[in-house]
């Protein structure tokens, strides 16, 4: 489904020199899979899974995404792409503090084309299957952080994206909120979504069905 | 509390660039402020630079049937008054008079004042050397001594310890010096300038003793000096007033020929300091209001900056209450940070009011009185110092109470995003830009409609065309031209060599240029028209002008003829009227071939015909309707005082030297003085008014502010954009977003400010010229302009957080 052929991504360092983050990446991921980024701090983890999310495209080389070819993708195509196919869940949870659980779970598909039935519907569902039914009317600084992190991958998934990228996902939780994610996400990579996820943890890692290790930006 | 302000320093420290838009902002804010406090309290506030000035007083008349007001008294007033009146301590006259100095090779045009011997001592003033002027030197044949400035002794004398007793020769004749009064004694002020005497002169450097001839003293329509005297202590107004009007009541039984029988005619006691501000009085006050609300704006502009601040550290202010920090010393922590900003912004806006101090001087010339006198003193000082800690408490207070209750368990959970703008503060924030908006659209208004008046009073046809017109001012000594035949030779010979040099199209002369703050006026009878015993016979403005003067000065002959050097004093006399003159006293016959007589009518007139009849000209001031008037060749009624007016082909600045060498090589003694365009005249007639246009800069700054809350708000949601950027929003979702929120808070804040603008502008009519104060084209304008501010202010913000990939907007961190 993914192929990365030499991917690079690099930050100007001043005088004309260049830092690679990544170097030389070649990655293949299939329909299906189940993948655990692994690698000490820094190594490019997260900047490995921004480029994968198409969050980001100040780099070079090749990402064919179900045979299309991202790298010559416009800005625009790509963010439609984006939003058809991918979903994304932050370290940080990043939901909107203004807005309400339920309104959070509802902004992805605001942003499509979705009917306001379809809307009330599929979000009616990730209430259920989450079960935060409870919890739709309040506010994320009234939850906690598990149970935010529950809303950030139910509003990932929302879209019902085919590939779900996850960055240290559990990096904020307690061992035992950490645990429940990633049964979920257990459960979501057997109804058939492909997972990319960054862990630290060997314990998360063997959730998944492979290990991919990052060192100083190159795969080892 | 050293502590607490070390800490505080190092916490504006670590964001520079918040401290710098910061103080900006109150600098801007305060120096403003600062600059329009020290002009009211020079100007309004701080007393006369006289000896208890509040017992000080001006005495001058009226003639109500003829719209005469503040007009100067007569000599045997004058006597009638300092005579009778018990409330007076003392009284003096006093009246304008130039002098030219022989000095050299350069004569030179200094102004100066005549005064009678009580005058120092009423004022309350000491002379720095010397003496004042005994009583018996206000007698004619004695009069020969003079008190000169401080300035005039520095600048001729070099300040010569010796001075007292050099004589100096003024106007050919010499005058003994006999006193020195200091550098910063102004007497008389400008504004007193009433009665005929010259265009605004400068300040007085020389002072003669006022000696009435005995003719003088018989004379009671020879008005020309105003009174200045010291109320008894304990006397009010009202009853030196009650007391005046008794006198007046005695003079008009005692010499009825000279008074209306009516009480059309009486005299005025005003209050010294009252005179000397009430002109400027609106304008300041508004001026002090738009200040007011430019601080209002800066602390709202402040307020948020500092709300999102307090936000970004709420984290770790819950440690430190965790920690045991109270309340109280968050609140203290947060104050100390505020008021540090506020007094910063006060010193660099101090500094920056010193050089607007000296740019609302040159703005407002030399009309604006005691002008000069504004500084930055203690007083100003000390005002801004509060302004300035109590703009800090008042930024501060709001952000200092959100921060001093943090919601510990939310801001402290684990995880927890440092920033978690809670719903309430949010509303506190739109609240406050609300505000602001609405304070700018009242600041706009205003100046909108001051501009506009201002650019409609530009607009205005005065009845003359100024361009290319040099105006220069000469004055004969009597000495030298004691006669009407000698000074008529000396203005035709004068006119003559002018209009020889190259590039002149028409030289005029006149003994009263429009605009330039003087006036005269005479009393006439009509032909054939029987005066009522009972009414005031009419009374209009009077000049006497040359035959080209017109065509100098660009004003159009409607009918009739102009002058010609053929009218001269063995010829006919005759006359030119203005418009509104013929309209006035003949509305359905030709004013031309009428005759008049100057003064009341006698057994044997002296008859002068009308000739011909041109445009009006707005004498008095551009925004005041033209009024009738009457022009008398200047060769049948000559004065000693008269203002040339020249118009060149092109720019007619560069002829100065060349004129003024012309008038020197008839007469190497006489100085030319106020050397001026017409256009320079016009200008500075409308000086006061562009007081007001300071608003504009004022405004400026309230529109600056608004684009940087604006933004502000919008930049605070960078992350907050990345995340719905990243979770799918496309560039007009963003937008949509963006733009909404802020349009919505403008719509409310202009609906608000549009409302009280309403009620406020009627405080500004007093300023306004041809425009409505409810102005709806100026209301549109101004709303556009600020939605527009505001608009781009969201706009651009919004553009750089999209451009970026969600993966930096991501990071950002708020
Ligand atoms: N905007 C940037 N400019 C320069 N260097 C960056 C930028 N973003 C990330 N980096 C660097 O890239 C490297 C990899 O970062 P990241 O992918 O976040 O690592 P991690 O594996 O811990 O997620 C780090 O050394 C980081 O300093
Ligand atoms: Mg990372």
């Amino acid at each position: 489904m993914i192929r990365l052929h030499n991917v690079e991504r690099s930050y100007p360092l001043g005088r004309g020199q260049l830092f690679y983050v990544l170097r030389d990446i070649d990655l293949d991921i299939s329909q299906g899979d189940f993948v655990s980024v692994m690698g000490p701090s820094g190594a490019g983890k997260s900047t490995l899974l921004h480029i994968l999310g198409m969050h980001d495209h100040g780099w070079t080389g090749e990402y064919f995404f179900d045979e299309t070819a991202t790298h010559h993708l416009k800005a625009k195509e790509r963010a439609s792409l984006r939003n058809e196919k991918i979903g994304f869940v932050f370290q940080q949870y990043h939901l909107l503090d203004d807005l309400t659980v339920y309104e959070n779970l509802d902004i992805p598909l605001s942003y499509r084309h979705y009917s306001k039935s379809e809307r009330t519907a599929l979000v009616g569902d990730a209430l259920d299957r989450f079960q935060i039914v409870g919890k739709k009317d309040l506010y994320p600084r009234q939850l906690s952080g598990g149970q935010q992190q529950l809303v950030g991958v139910a509003r990932a998934i929302i879209a019902q994206p085919k590939l779900l990228l996850a960055d240290e996902p559990t990096g904020n939780l307690h061992s035992s909120q950490g645990e429940e994610i990633m049964k979920l996400f257990r459960k979501l990579n057997e109804e058939g979504m492909t997972i990319v996820q960054v862990t630290h943890s060997e314990k998360n890692a063997s959730y998944g069905k492979r290990i991919v290790q990052l060192r100083d930006g190159w795969i080892v | 509390m050293i502590r607490e302000i070390r800490f505080a320093f190092r916490r504006l420290a670590r964001s520079p660039g918040f401290v710098v838009i910061a103080v900006v902002t109150l600098a801007l804010a305060i120096g403003a402020s600062t600059a329009v406090l020290s002009l009211v309290n020079a100007l309004l506030i701080r007393p006369l630079p006289y000896g208890a000035p509040q017992q000080l007083v001006l005495l001058l008349q009226h003639f109500k049937s003829q719209n005469l007001e503040r007009i100067p008294v007569s000599p045997p007033e004058f006597v009638d008054y300092e005579s009778r009146a018990q409330d007076f301590d003392k009284m003096g006259a006093f009246g304008f008079l130039d002098f030219n100095l022989a000095s050299g090779d350069k004569p030179e045009r200094i102004a100066g004042a005549q005064v009678t011997a009580n005058v120092f001592p009423l004022l309350g003033v000491t002379p720095i050397k010397g003496r004042f002027f005994e009583p018996t030197e206000c007698q004619v044949g004695r009069d020969d001594v003079i008190i000169i400035s401080e300035r005039l002794w520095q600048r001729k004398f070099n300040r010569d310890p010796r001075i007292l007793g050099t004589k100096l020769l003024l106007d050919g004749k010499s005058f003994t010096i006999v006193g020195i009064m200091p550098a910063r004694f102004d007497f008389p002020l400008q504004l007193f300038n009433l009665g005929a005497g010259g265009q605004f002169g400068g300040r007085a450097d020389i002072w003669q003793p006022l000696a009435f001839t005995d003719k003088a003293l018989s004379l009671r329509s020879y008005r020309s000096y105003s009174i200045v005297g010291r109320l008894k202590p304990g006397i009010s107004l009202a009853h030196a007033q009650a007391e005046i009007e008794t006198i007046n009541g005695q003079m008009r039984i005692e010499h009825k020929d000279n008074y209306p029988p009516a009480d059309s005619f009486g005299g005025d006691v005003y209050p010294f300091q009252e005179l000397a501000v009430a002109g400027m009085r609106p304008t300041l006050l508004i001026l002090l209001g738009a200040v007011a609300l430019v601080l209002l704006i800066a602390c709202a502009n402040l307020t948020t900056m500092l709300l999102a601040r307090a936000a970004a550290h709420e984290r770790e202010m819950a440690i430190r209450v965790a920690l045991g920090a109270g309340p109280l010393r968050l609140l203290r922590q947060v104050l100390t940070e505020s008021v540090i900003l506020a007094l910063l912004g006060g010193v660099a806006g101090v500094l920056l009011a010193i050089w607007g101090v000296d740019l609302l001087k040159s703005i407002g010339a030399q009309t604006v009185p005691r002008l000069r006198e504004v500084n930055l003193d203690l007083r100003v000082l000390i005002i801004t110092f509060a302004v300035s800690v109590g703009t800090g408490i008042v930024f501060g207070l709001v952000p200092g109470l959100a921060s001093a209750n943090p919601e510990l368990t939310e801001s402290l959970k684990e995880g927890g995003r440092s920033s978690t703008m809670g719903k309430s503060r949010n509303r506190l924030r739109n609240a406050i830009v609300i505000a602001e908006v609405a304070l700018a659209l009242v600041l706009l208004t205003s100046a909108g409609l001051l501009m506009k008046s201002f650019v409609r009073l530009q607009k205005v046809n005065p009845g003359f065309d100024s361009h290319h017109v040099l105006t220069a001012e000469v004055s004969l000594p009597k000495l030298k031209y004691p006669d009407d035949k000698a000074i008529v030779r000396f203005s035709d010979e004068a006119q003559r060599r002018i209009a020889a040099l190259p590039g002149i199209q028409a030289v005029g002369l006149t003994t009263i240029l429009p605009l330039a703050g003087s006036n005269s006026d005479s009393s006439f009878a009509i032909e054939g028209r029987t005066n009522d015993r009972n009414a005031p016979s009419p009374d209009e403005e009077k000049r006497e002008v040359s035959p080209d003067y017109f065509r100098a000065i660009g004003t159009p002959l409607i009918r009739g003829r102009f002058f010609t050097q053929a009218d001269n004093a063995d010829a006919p006399l005759v006359i030119i009227v203005n418009q509104a003159f013929a309209k006035k006293f003949w509305p359905n016959e030709d004013a031309v071939g009428k005759r008049v007589v100057m003064g009341g009518m006698s057994p044997d007139p002296k008859w002068i015909t009308i000739v011909g009849i041109v445009g009006d000209i707005r004498h008095a001031a551009l925004d005041v309707e033209p009024k009738p008037e009457m022009y008398v060749p200047f060769a049948q009624d000559p004065y000693k005082s008269m203002i040339f007016a020249v118009r060149g082909a092109q720019d007619p600045r560069p002829l100065a030297s060349a004129i003024r060498s012309h008038i020197q090589s008839i007469d190497p003694s006489l100085p030319l003085a106020n050397i001026r365009t017409f256009d320079a005249v016009i200008a500075e007639s409308v000086a006061p008014r562009r007081l007001s246009v300071v608003l504009l800069g004022v405004v400026l700054l309230a529109t600056v502010g608004i684009y940087g809350v604006m933004s502000f708000l919008v930049v605070q949601r960078t992350h907050e954009i990345g995340v719905r950027m990243a979770l799918g929003a496309q560039r007009a979702d963003v937008m949509r977003l963006v733009i909404g929120r802020a349009l919505q808070l403008i719509a409310i804040g202009t609906a608000i400010g549009l409302l009280m603008a309403l009620f406020s502008m009627r405080a500004l009519q007093a300023l306004l010229y041809h425009v409505s104060a409810v102005d709806l084209p100026t209301f549109f304008f101004v709303t556009f302009v600020l939605a527009l501010v505001a608009l781009a202010a969201s706009y651009l913000p919004a553009q750089r957080a999209m451009r970026a990939d969600p993966m930096v907007a991501l990071s950002h961190n708020t």
